[in-house]
């Protein structure tokens, strides 16, 4: 155990208590009584690993079970390994305080491309080899899962298994049969094929990827009963699935501090830009009863004063009104606050700002995501002008004299029209504010524009789609700030080597293990940290790997062409895909699945209706 | 303010893991813990109500405390005994509250506090830095870095090898970080310190009481 060790150095690291454990609702298990050590590793910092609710869930639900100890592991940041390293300190769960080398299972949760190369950095600072193939003993096994899971691709040489889809069964369901191969005496091999029998378990090293000389894919083949497609898992009863009853209080502010409840999974919009969107299918919702119990519950034992509602589109819970009713009842009573993100515009009423507003006043958010009513059909968005103006509306009425609306920019079939459209969207919503006669009085009004660049992602219908090189996006940015001329407007934009990178990334091959490999021998880590990210060494590595991240990123892809992830099966066929790529094109809009099912595949694979 | 409220002084201990608490980071703690237990304890009246809490006597990052109080309004009776339960309940292990009681002198009484020190050093250079002249040390202030002579300020109460026990100025008047001695003694010796653990034990008045 670390503790003493740690004490030597925790005085010199920024915010210690955040490398200690020990935390309120923290799992306290003697190490003798465990037979099975599971490390579950975030791969970004602390503050925000802490924040991830998958995490939370998946760590209540292991260490349900007495005999297994899941531990949280995070990324030190740079003071924090140097004083590791100098003291031969090796990356630790904050459980036990001791090495995750000698765990069963390492588990990384991969919520974004940007923390790939932090999956390396962890290893290493584990005393582990990087690449799977230098690891032999049975344990550690090292596994990821979560959304990036549906193109691990270029993390392939890296991960012993991936975990696809929903973890609250399959997890378990491999710690046993790891406990089972620890009894027999398996080899790490024959375990890793038993594995892949799994639902939901991919072991890219039982696939075989040949390229053509166009450096497209030729074709995948399963090795060894490998099933030729890796089924995605999900949870069917969703309502009654496991929920914590408690959460770990960290003692540090961490980006969201406050409880959280999960109200419904999936979403009905089908925005074709949004891979969560298509990930989590289908939609499940929890039914009030069970809202207001997780609710009540998480509130009680962690002491938090907020709550936060959250899923992809919280507002589209069928019974949104009834159920924010239920829980002020609670929440007036017991001085909880509500919040709910993920609010659409077109949903958005005077009675749900009067149920937010009991909360602090912060500012609204609304993603309208394009500024002109045609490209707001081609990705499928479904919201007019006329919901965005409402939507303004009511908030003004309501008080509020701050929006911030997300739009993006590189979207497929995008003009200078679009573009411009975002300032007028802006402008017109300015002159309604002005145009109200209870507008809040002396006050002007602030928007600020929120301008992220568009990423294609698998799994989604812009999966063929090209992203604009660096000189049409910066010359759009620049044209969008040349065209809004007034203060009450502020822009801020997504910086385009970040967005480069996650792009080559999402749409990867395994050619990138090298690539990454590569960039993290030349100190590439915490990639979503503008402060710590190395743009220029990550485009050295591409460059010695002898490949072109614009091959990934740039590159419209044919129908017919065979994907790095065509192996995964989200339950969503390709078919769906190109039909709602072609729709996409001819700026047709689909509704969504509670209106009309759009017939993407999910139903049949589940044999039931979704609605 | 509501005249059934009752002012009570809660001590308790902080130790372990727990010394890496900051100062900021203990008042959420509490309130956090607090809520969890449900203790009727007063709300602030204002535009923004939060639960009235005030410390006496911050303890620096990473000492350990015995006798840190916390003090606080209670809207119901609730025993002492029962308070120290619940709220033993809902603290993380290494915070323990010892005694719950009515405060007894006011906390710009405070003017020491006396630790407890065990280190591994070279105690022939330990030795000859306490009896040095002058101690300077450098105190960080608001307005920047102040230099002050520790000898003026210190009273060692015991001292064997690795071990020391002395009192230092604390309060409203002029607080002094017991950190502050050792960072000194390592830039004055140009040797390191191993193995500090540094324990507030006591914390009194100017009269020389304990603080009640």
């Amino acid at each position: 155990m670390y503790k003493d060790k740690l004490d030597r150095i925790l005085l010199k690291v920024q915010k210690p208590s955040r490398y200690i454990g020990g935390e309120p609702n923290s799992v306290e298990k003697p190490l003798e009584n465990v037979k099975m050590r599971f490390a579950f590793c975030f791969p970004d910092t602390y503050d925000i690993g802490m924040s991830h609710l998958g995490m939370k869930i998946l760590y209540s639900l292991m260490n349900e079970v007495p005999e297994y100890l899941c531990e949280r592991v995070f990324m030190p940041l740079p003071d924090m390994e140097e004083q590791m390293r100098k003291n031969d300190i090796l990356l630790y769960g904050l459980e036990s305080l001791e090495p995750i080398n000698t765990a069963d299972i390492i588990g990384f949760t991969l919520q974004y491309e940007l923390s790939f190369s932090n999956i390396l950095a962890m290893l290493d600072l584990a005393g582990l080899p990087v690449f799977a193939k230098d690891r032999h003993s049975l344990t550690p096994i090292v596994c990821a899962g979560g959304p990036c899971c549906c193109n691990a691709e270029p993390i392939a040489d890296f991960v012993d298994l991936c975990i696809l889809g929903e973890g609250e069964e399959v997890n378990l369901e491999l710690m046993r049969l790891l406990e089972q191969c620890k009894t027999e005496g398996a080899d790490k091999h024959e375990f890793l094929v038993r594995a892949s029998r799994i639902e939901g378990i991919y072991v890219p090293a039982l696939y075989d990827v040949q390229y053509n000389d166009d450096c497209t894919i030729k074709s995948i083949t399963p090795l060894e009963g490998a099933p030729a497609k890796v089924r995605k898992r999900i949870i069917a009863d969703f309502d009654n699935t496991y929920y914590p009853e408690t959460f770990v209080v960290p003692f540090s502010e961490i980006v969201h501090d406050r409880a959280v409840v999960e109200v419904l999974r999936g979403c009905i919009r089908g925005c074709r830009f949004c891979q969560a969107g298509y990930f989590y299918r289908p939609f499940r919702e929890k039914t009030v009863d069970t809202i207001k119990r997780e609710t009540v519950s998480v509130c009680e034992t962690t002491g938090y004063d907020e709550v936060s509602l959250t899923s992809l589109s919280t507002s589209d819970h069928s019974e949104i009104e009834k159920m924010l009713a239920c829980l002020a009842d609670y929440s007036d009573a017991a001085r909880v606050n509500l919040s709910l993100p993920s609010m659409r515009i077109d949903r958005f009423s005077e009675e749900l700002l009067n149920r937010i507003k009991s909360v602090r006043k912060s500012g609204l958010t609304f993603a309208p995501e394009a500024g002109t009513q045609r490209l707001r059909d081609v990705i499928n968005k479904n919201i007019t002008e006329e919901n965005i103006m409402n939507g303004c509306r009511i908030a003004f009425e309501g008080g509020y004299t701050a929006v911030k609306l997300y739009f993006m920019l590189g979207l497929p079939t995008e003009t200078t029209e679009d573009i411009e459209g975002i300032a007028e969207l802006c402008q017109r919503i300015i002159d309604m504010y002005y145009s109200l006669p209870s507008r809040p009085k002396g006050k002007g009004i602030k928007i600020s524009v929120s301008l992220s660049t568009f990423i294609p992602k698998p799994f989604t219908p812009f999966q063929f789609e090209p992203q604009p090189t660096e000189d049409v996006i910066k010359e759009r940015q620049k044209h969008l700030m040349e065209v809004i001329n007034t203060k009450k407007v502020q822009v801020s934009r997504s910086h385009f080597d970040v967005t480069y990178l996650e792009a080559a990334l999402a749409r990867g091959d395994r050619r990138l293990s090298q690539v990454i490999y590569t960039a993290w021998k030349k100190g590439c880590k915490l990639d979503g940290w503008t402060e710590y990210y190395k743009y220029d060494k990550w485009m050295e590595a591409f460059k010695e790997c002898g490949i072109d991240p614009a091959f990934y990123a740039n590159r419209r892809r044919e129908y017919d062409e065979i994907l790095p992830w065509d192996h995964m099966d989200l339950l969503i066929t390709k078919e769906f895909f190109v039909r709602e790529n072609r729709r996409a094109h001819e700026a047709q809009t689909t509704p969504n699945c509670r209106e009309k099912c759009a017939g993407c595949g999910v139903n049949v694979c589940t044999g039931k209706a979704c609605f | 303010m509501d005249n059934n409220v009752k002012n009570i002084r809660v001590f308790f201990s902080k130790t372990g893991r727990a010394i890496y608490i900051s100062h900021l980071d203990l008042y959420r703690l509490f309130q956090r813990s607090i809520k969890r237990a449900k203790l009727p304890v007063w709300e602030t009246e204002g535009f923004n109500p939060h639960l009235y809490l005030t410390f006496a006597l911050p303890l620096a990052l990473g000492t350990a405390g015995l006798c840190e109080s916390m003090d606080t309004r209670l809207t119901e009776d609730v025993s002492a005994d029962e308070l120290v339960r619940r709220f033993n309940e809902a603290l993380p292990r290494d915070i323990r509250v010892t005694e719950v009681a009515e405060p007894v002198r006011k906390p710009t009484e405070i003017a020491f506090s006396e630790y407890e020190a065990d280190f591994e050093c070279d105690d022939a250079a330990f030795d000859a830095f306490l009896d040095a002249e002058h101690i300077p040390a450098e105190k960080k202030t608001k307005r920047g870095i102040a230099e002050l002579d520790l000898k003026q300020h210190l009273t060692v109460l015991e001292r064997r090898p690795g071990y020391l026990r002395f009192s230092l100025p604390s309060g409203t008047e002029l607080n002094i970080n017991a950190g502050l001695l050792f960072d000194a003694f390592e830039k004055i010796s140009g040797t390191e310190i191993y193995s500090l653990h540094v324990t507030r034990t006591a914390v009194k008045c100017g009269d020389g009481e304990i603080f009640r």
